[in-house]
């Protein structure tokens, strides 16, 4: 690995050496490369539609110092915000529980397939680790099925309308915490196993010899020391869950439970044409939680994709 | 005067008088005893992923040898391969009236995206990686912002791309119209709109790529690197002959991961087309699956399709889970 | 407190393509009341193995472990009223020093808080770790996280205490100091102890007596001096004492020993326990062959020597020697001199290898014919 300076023999260049000037320069344009539909669609998002022009997308509205670059205006993400409204209460409703429930049942799974071991825990676990690479295209029918035809969710919810916050569509959402649960499982298991791997044997059988049952062990020594692994996995699991479309389009369908990502997909076309402001701010807006997320927790997000 | 701890130690061993008496030993091993010990814990996810992935998957190779067409129930009485010769075949489907084209154009489109996607994503990766690993400054930022794209949905970074590509104010045709190319169509453009669809997706994934490689690259002892350097190899032999052969483990955990991403592309078509319809030169078998059973209500057929996808994947995923296993890695 | 009893103990894994390994193979040994039982043997010897069956760590799968008189076999750990400390510690890391140590009293007492933290307490004075209570783990050095395991077994006034290699993580230093320590509190406490380690000087030093197990088989139990100089078998009198006993492969012929380098005759009482066997492996301690720099070889149990290597150790030297006569095809072996004594790589001088400190063991059982005398006091004094 080469050091911050110079080695002997290499070019120099006002006093740096050319070979890091060609490195940053390659590393920042890189960053550039990364960053620019993000950028564009920041700046477009704050243009007034009326004055947009589309000439200069990357660049700030600012007419009338600028000519064409449209005038400053909010509107487009006031009208995200009535667009994606709705969405985003029905997001927030599905990933919350749907994260706590699959970390939770995954850090289960994974304490009683690897801190306690015992034989053939290793095949149960490989139907785990499957689940992770399974296409979600190959359980589509069966499971619109299944909510729709087989459980009949929505007649046990349509009762519990009456109660204060919980509407009769609220069933879809609720069959849709399921489905996310038992698929946010293989992924959160395997990084719990990872994690469990690593603690000390030895220290699980002096808390058997102390007198700890099972459940203690998990309760009062494992639990613990997950809490820097459930950061990971809710990270990673919100942002998975907040991010699909496929179950919702097959689940939800269309409706009042309609999510966020469903109600992106439409947003800013009409027969005038394209309203770009509209569709970025809409874009960000939806983005915006999993990209505070990640601007905020990014290493661990980090560790959880690398796993 | 008595020493208080001698009283708390009496106390001690009568308690646990009582509990050692009390407490009944069955016979049987240990071993076979943790697995019923520890079920409360694994069993509940393990019976939720069981009914919901492996359940379904046999519930839907069931579906795919049925007519299921349209509203109403599936009828499993009569159970046949017609739809998977319909899939290879084509022809007019005892379901249907209408002639059902195969799935080859949507299986090819499937492969050329899927080795495009991957290759350019684990190429870009290890040069970003190799970069990154350069003891630069700003480290940490570099990596967020190449890492920054994974964070959003497949409908965001889809919304986003629709705005690069766009004919008239697009980025991309800006660029390519300052060099004096363009403008051109791209994303409605039967030519271009796989390469489009991947372009976006590598931007996406790319940064994931290379978090495997640095930590794949991290993991080798500095001193492989300064052995080289003794040896007198270049920087580009050095990572040549000594790095990169390195980096096997990272490649194929990366390539397997970004393979099942491709696979899992309908979002960002769905949200590129606004729809079901990529049209052929875009068409997946994740789309073409989802628009035949969502769109045209052909459930069996859309299932049959899920099936080939599936078992895709699995001849993907297989021998890589048995390698780990092999390798005690699970 | 109370005796625990290991009756024909076999432990039989079998692996995953269905090969069976014995690991340990049907060990019995009684351990008084009290007893400090050091079980030594090289690494793999199923020592470890034996330990983690007495906690119930493992399953038994032949014979019977017995603690107080009560069949344990099938009793879960939390109920053998054991306690064990580790080779790592496995202190939880999360939790303080004190709940390190109320830990085991909170799941397997019906104490209240109050006496719990008062038993707590009492065992940190006793450990001298009391300043150390409300820290973690992660703060304490190596010493002080082997004393808060040792404290953390202690506090549970267990009927006996298992330790699997609790010094070896330890600096040299320190592990000597732990030693004294840990013999005096055993001493104290009176609790039943078993004690596994690889370490022949912490087996010599440590144990009431000693248990030594070789491939799983127990080779030898008694005091640490029995096995010094009454080893029941080669692999014993290989395996305790540093450096090693030398081993020379023999021929019998009548009451002489005789090999390709020397022959070495033998006096009347080992002829006769020497009998019918033909082929004999002589032993002898490095510390008790005489080394003279200036001598002649007169006396058939003397002969020449050529100095190869000679490493000092500061109080005595290890020298290495090979026989004059068989130089081109050279055989060390090893011998200990007062670390005073001049001696140089190339030397030539003469040992003595005194008929009374030889040992003789059968070439095929490895079964030993003959000990040493030990009606030498001098001999027998400067050994303890």
């Amino acid at each position: 690995m080469s050091t911050e300076t110079g080695r002997v023999g290499e070019w120099s260049l006002f006093g740096h050496s050319l070979r890091r000037v060609v490195l940053y320069s390659i590393l920042v344009g890189m960053g550039v490369f990364y960053l620019i539909p993000i950028e564009t669609g920041i700046m477009t998002s704050i243009i007034n539609p009326a004055s947009y022009t589309g000439s200069f997308p990357y660049l700030p509205p600012l007419e009338p110092l600028v000519p064409g670059t449209g005038t400053l205006s909010l509107e487009p993400w006031q009208g995200a915000i009535d667009g994606l409204g709705q969405g985003l209460v029905n997001s927030v409703i599905l990933v919350v529980p749907a994260t706590i429930f699959s970390g939770l049942l995954g850090s289960m799974a994974a304490f009683g397939l690897t801190t306690i071991s015992w034989r053939g825990q290793i095949g149960i676990y490989i139907l785990f680790v499957a689940g992770i690479f399974i296409p979600y295209q190959a359980v589509l029918v069966p499971l619109t099925q299944f909510w729709y035809n087989v459980v009949p969710l929505q007649a046990v919810f349509a009762p519990l309308a009456t109660l204060p916050f919980v509407q009769e569509y609220h069933w879809k959402l609720v069959a849709l915490i399921i489905t996310h649960t038992a698929y946010g499982l293989p992924i959160c298991t395997l990084l719990f196993r990872a994690h469990y791997k690593k603690l000390s044997d030895e220290m699980v059988e002096a808390a058997q010899l102390d007198g700890a049952s099972v459940s203690t062990i998990y309760r009062r020594i494992i639990l613990p020391l997950s809490i820097p692994m459930f950061a990971v996995v809710f990270i990673y699991q919100f942002t998975q869950i907040w991010n699909d479309l496929l179950f919702a389009l097959t689940i939800v369908q269309f409706g009042d439970a309609a999510v966020v990502t469903q109600d992106l997909v439409g947003i800013g076309v009409s027969q005038s044409g394209t309203n770009f402001p509209l569709r970025m701010a809409a874009a960000l807006l939806a983005a915006l939680p999993t990209l505070l997320v990640y601007i905020f927790f990014g290493d661990k997000f980090a560790k959880g994709v690398a796993a | 005067m008595r020493n208080p701890l001698t009283v708390l130690k009496r106390r001690l061993s009568e308690h646990r008088e009582v509990r050692t008496d009390g407490g009944t030993t069955s016979a049987g091993s240990i071993l076979d005893r943790d697995s019923v010990r520890s079920a409360p814990f694994w069993l509940p996810p393990f019976l939720l992923i069981g009914l919901f992935i492996y359940g379904a998957i046999a519930w839907n190779i069931v579906l795919s040898l049925t007519d299921f067409q349209g509203l109403g129930t599936p009828d499993y009485s009569a159970l046949d391969f017609e739809n998977y010769v319909v899939a290879f075949f084509g022809g007019t489907p005892s379901w249907s009236e209408l002639t059902v084209s195969p799935i080859w154009n949507s299986a090819w489109n499937t492969v050329v995206l899927m080795v495009s996607f991957s290759v350019v994503c684990l190429a870009l990766g290890l040069v970003l990686a190799i970069l990154v690993d350069q003891e630069i400054r700003f480290e940490n930022t570099f990596r967020t912002i190449y890492l920054l794209p994974m964070s959003l949905s497949f409908v965001v970074t889809a919304k986003f791309w629709l705005y690069m590509y766009n004919v008239e104010t697009g980025l991309v045709n800006l660029f390519l119209g300052a060099v004096g190319v363009g403008p051109i169509e791209i994303v409605q453009n039967p030519d271009l709109k796989l390469a489009a669809v991947a372009f976006a997706l590598i931007w996406q994934f790319s940064g994931y790529a290379m978090i495997v490689y640095l930590a794949g690259l991290r993991a080798i002892p500095t001193s492989h690197f300064e052995a080289a350097r003794v040896d007198g190899a270049s920087t580009v032999r050095m990572y040549w002959r000594v790095i990169i052969p390195q980096l096997r483990t990272a490649t194929v955990s990366a390539l397997v991961v970004l393979t099942v991403f491709s696979l899992k592309a309908f979002d960002f078509l769905f949200s590129m087309y606004g729809g079901y319809q990529p049209g052929p030169s875009a068409d997946i078998l994740a789309t073409r699956m989802v628009r035949e059973a969502y769109s045209n209500g052909n459930w069996a057929y859309g299932s049959a399709i899920a099936v080939i996808l599936f078992i895709m994947a699995l001849a993907i995923v297989t021998p890589y889970i048995y390698s780990q296993y092999k390798r005690g890695e699970l | 407190m109370a005796e625990l009893t290991l009756d024909g103990v076999t432990k039989v894994f079998t692996e995953d393509d269905g090969n069976e390994i014995v690991a340990v193979d049907d060990v019995s040994v009684d351990i008084e009341d009290g007893e400090f039982l050091v079980l030594v043997g090289p690494s793999g010897c199923g020592k470890s193995t034996t330990l983690r069956m007495v906690a119930g760590l493992e399953t038994v799968t032949d014979g019977e472990i017995s603690l107080a008189g009560r069949r344990i076999n099938e009793s879960p750990p939390a109920e053998r009223d054991i306690a064990m400390v580790f080779q790592s510690y496995a202190l939880y890391p999360h939790m303080t020093v004190a709940q390190n140590m109320s830990f085991g009293l909170e799941e397997s007492t019906e104490l209240d808080d109050d006496e719990i933290s008062e038993l707590v307490d009492d065992t940190a004075a006793m450990m001298g770790i009391e300043e150390l209570v409300d820290r973690k783990p992660a703060d304490l050095s190596g010493g002080q996280q082997q004393r808060v395991a040792l404290g953390r077994a202690i506090v549970r006034d267990p009927e006996a205490f298992l330790m699997d290699e609790p010094l070896s993580n330890l600096d040299a230093k320190l592990r000597a100091t732990m030693r004294t320590e840990l013999q005096r509190l055993q001493e104290d406490l009176g609790v039943t102890t078993i004690y596994v380690t690889h370490d022949q000087t912490e087996a010599m030093t440590m144990g009431d007596r000693i248990a030594i197990l070789d491939d799983g088989v127990l080779q030898q139990v008694g005091t640490p001096l029995e096995c010094y100089h009454t080893p029941n078998n080669r692999f014993v009198a290989g395996f305790i004492g540093d450096p090693s006993m030398n081993f020379f492969e023999m021929e019998v012929d009548g009451e002489r020993l005789v090999s390709d380098r020397f022959t070495y005759p033998l006096t009347a009482d080992q002829a006769d326990a020497v009998g019918e066997a033909r082929g004999v492996t002589l032993g002898i301690r490095p510390e008790d062959i005489g080394i003279d720099p200036d001598g002649n070889a007169d006396s058939p149990h003397e002969f020449d020597m050529h100095v190869d290597v000679v490493e000092p150790r500061g109080d005595e030297n290890t020298i290495h020697l090979t026989f004059e006569a068989g130089l081109d095809e050279p055989e060390t072996f090893t011998a200990t001199v007062s670390g005073l004594r001049q001696l140089q790589a190339g030397d030539s001088v003469v040992a003595t290898f005194p008929p009374e400190a030889i040992h003789l063991f059968d070439a095929d059982t490895e079964q030993a014919l003959h000990n040493r005398s030990l009606d030498i006091p001098e001999a027998t004094e400067q050994i303890v």
